[in-house]
């Protein structure tokens, strides 16, 4: 196979993969703006009047609050526990860092099913806020995404002598920390707190189980809807995934905008 | 050792309070029979029970075939990957990573208005005038529900390997005089399958743990042994949180050696080349 011809097929393919990844998303959106579609191939008129229901509803707010507070106290938890601990890896032994690897499989290992069952036989019938519980978990739960992207921002700079020349001249570890060491790594913090914030953002399963329903997410309230009113889901389907593509827009722009330099000091180490 | 100390503290407190202790309470509560004294029951009625068996079967029946039939397009659609142009790379593997996100709920819903009872493609049969070939609530259904997380998933794992992969060793292969085929299987195929075994157990492991999106597509219509657990969790009358516990410590423990041993697969042979 020659190299052009080789290349027509791998655009192919990928052309392939992403229509049928992108499908369903295209035909909730579809359904979003559509006045009926029932037994039918095409819908049967257009409207935007399921969008101005949806976000009038009280409901819908609600449930929005909920999951961008604990998206919020999500991502400073998973900060607060790792930030400190991969500096310390990163910087003053790499040892630690194979002891970290169990983290990364955790999600395949222990997923959130089994985690909750855990969590129930345990917290149940103790008198702790089941939601500082939850909150907790779902943390401990974006921990591999939370890990690994803060891990590449360490990658290629000598932050050692940084932290060290900041301590000699005067400053506190905690200081130094925060004024050589963050302003370095403020990339890789952004990718790590958009990833771990739109993980707990668009938790289910704990949530669900944990508190029973009682704390009405927008993964939960999309349930609800869901058996109730196909239209009113498909506008929240919809307006999730315009969320979710925001977001991987900023990381595409953050690292489009921060891998040029890192890039050309790698190779130049390379040469 | 003070510092260090503080520097482990919020990980380590978080990492015993809702992992350590939890799934500690959780093994314990799986040895213990109903009057609180140490049993195999529970462990016992795993086997016996049909419904259970039922669960086990459907999960590993789902899993293996969801996640051999992913693997392949993830091989093919990683190596298409390499082919493209590096900025393209970095959108479609974002998006890539969008879409397994939307995974659960969201997918299931999309799923449901394509293939469901009042879908589309039921319409489309409907007006062609074709039998109903296709169940969005079956095994089947599931089954094809499942690629839609795994096929990205899949190839975010594959992609950093296969980009890794020296193209100057065709060059010196094909010098040698070694033909398309013979490099393939000589050359490629055995740097790469310690990482496609690799691949496959975390998979494996991810369809085996998959419960939101069975959930929200089934109800409780067919029976996994993540929704199993969740009925057992909150079912009501059938609540039954031992045998919860059981589950998931069975669960647990396989699933740990599986990824444990797929990640071995690739780590001696990283050694073997060092």
């Amino acid at each position: 196979m020659s190299h052009k011809a080789s290349n027509r097929v791998a655009r192919a393919i990928i052309t392939f993969l992403f229509v049928y990844l992108a499908t369903p998303i295209a035909v909730t959106m579809l359904y979003s703006v559509s006045t009926s579609w029932v037994k039918t191939i095409l819908p049967k008129g257009l409207t935007l009047k399921w969008y101005g229901q949806l976000v009038t509803n009280s409901d819908f707010m609600s449930a929005l609050v909920r999951s961008f507070a604990l998206g919020f106290l999500t991502t400073v938890i998973a900060m607060a526990c790792f930030l400190p601990v991969v500096f310390y890896a990163n910087v003053y032994n790499p040892k630690v860092k194979s002891h970290l690897r169990f983290i990364t499989v955790l999600p395949f290992t222990i997923p959130g099913i089994i985690l909750v069952t855990g969590l129930i036989q345990l917290y149940a019938d103790l008198p702790i806020p089941k939601l500082l519980i939850l909150v907790l978990a779902i943390s401990l739960l974006s921990l591999p995404l939370t890990y690994q992207a803060l891990d590449n921002a360490f990658i290629g700079r000598d932050f050692r002598a940084m932290f060290e020349q900041a301590l000699v001249l005067g400053d506190s570890p905690f200081k130094a920390f925060i004024k050589v060491i963050i302003p370095n790594i403020r990339a890789g913090v952004l990718v790590a707190m958009l990833l771990t914030f739109t993980s707990a953002f668009g938790e289910y399963v704990l949530t669900n189980i944990l508190l029973g329903g009682n704390f009405e997410t927008l993964k939960i309230y999309m349930y609800r809807l869901m058996q109730s009113n196909g239209q009113a889901s498909s506008v929240l389907t919809t307006i999730y995934f315009i969320f979710l593509a925001f977001i991987s827009l900023i990381l595409i722009l953050i690292m489009q905008h921060y891998s040029a330099p890192h890039k050309s000091t790698k190779e130049g180490a390379k040469k | 050792m003070k510092t260090r100390l503080k520097v482990f503290f919020p990980l380590g407190l978080l990492v015993i309070l809702v992992l350590l202790l939890p799934i500690t309470v959780m093994i314990i509560a799986s040895f213990q029979s109903i009057d609180g004294g140490f049993s195999l029951d529970n462990y016992h009625q795993v086997l016996s029970n049909h419904y259970y068996m039922e669960a086990i079967r459907n999960s590993l029946g789902i899993s293996l075939i969801t996640s051999g039939i992913s693997l392949i397009i993830v091989i093919i659609g990683a190596w298409a990957l390499t082919k493209l142009a590096p900025k393209t790379k970095n959108i479609l593997l974002s998006l890539f990573n969008m879409s397994s996100s939307f995974a659960g709920v969201p997918l299931a819903f999309s799923l449901i208005i394509l293939f469901g009872n009042a879908g589309i493609w039921q319409a489309l049969m409907t007006t062609l005038h074709l039998p109903r070939t296709f169940e969005i609530y079956s095994l089947s259904g599931t089954t094809l529900a499942y690629t839609f997380f795994e096929v990205p998933l899949g190839i975010m794992f594959l992609f950093p390997v296969f980009e890794e992969l020296n193209p100057e060793w065709k060059e010196i292969s094909s010098v040698l005089g070694a033909k398309p085929l013979f490099f393939f299987k000589k050359v490629i195929f055995p740097v790469i399958l310690p990482n496609i075994v690799e691949v496959f157990t975390l998979l494996f492991a991810n369809a085996m743990g998959t419960y939101e999106t069975t959930f929200a597509l089934t109800g409780n219509s067919i029976v996994t042994i993540p929704t199993l657990i969740g009925t057992l969790i909150d079912g009501g009358l059938t609540a039954n949180i031992p045998m919860a516990c059981t589950f998931a410590t069975l669960f647990a423990l396989v699933m740990t050696t599986i990824v444990w041993l797929g990640n071995r697969v690739t780590r001696s042979k990283r050694e073997v080349k060092a």
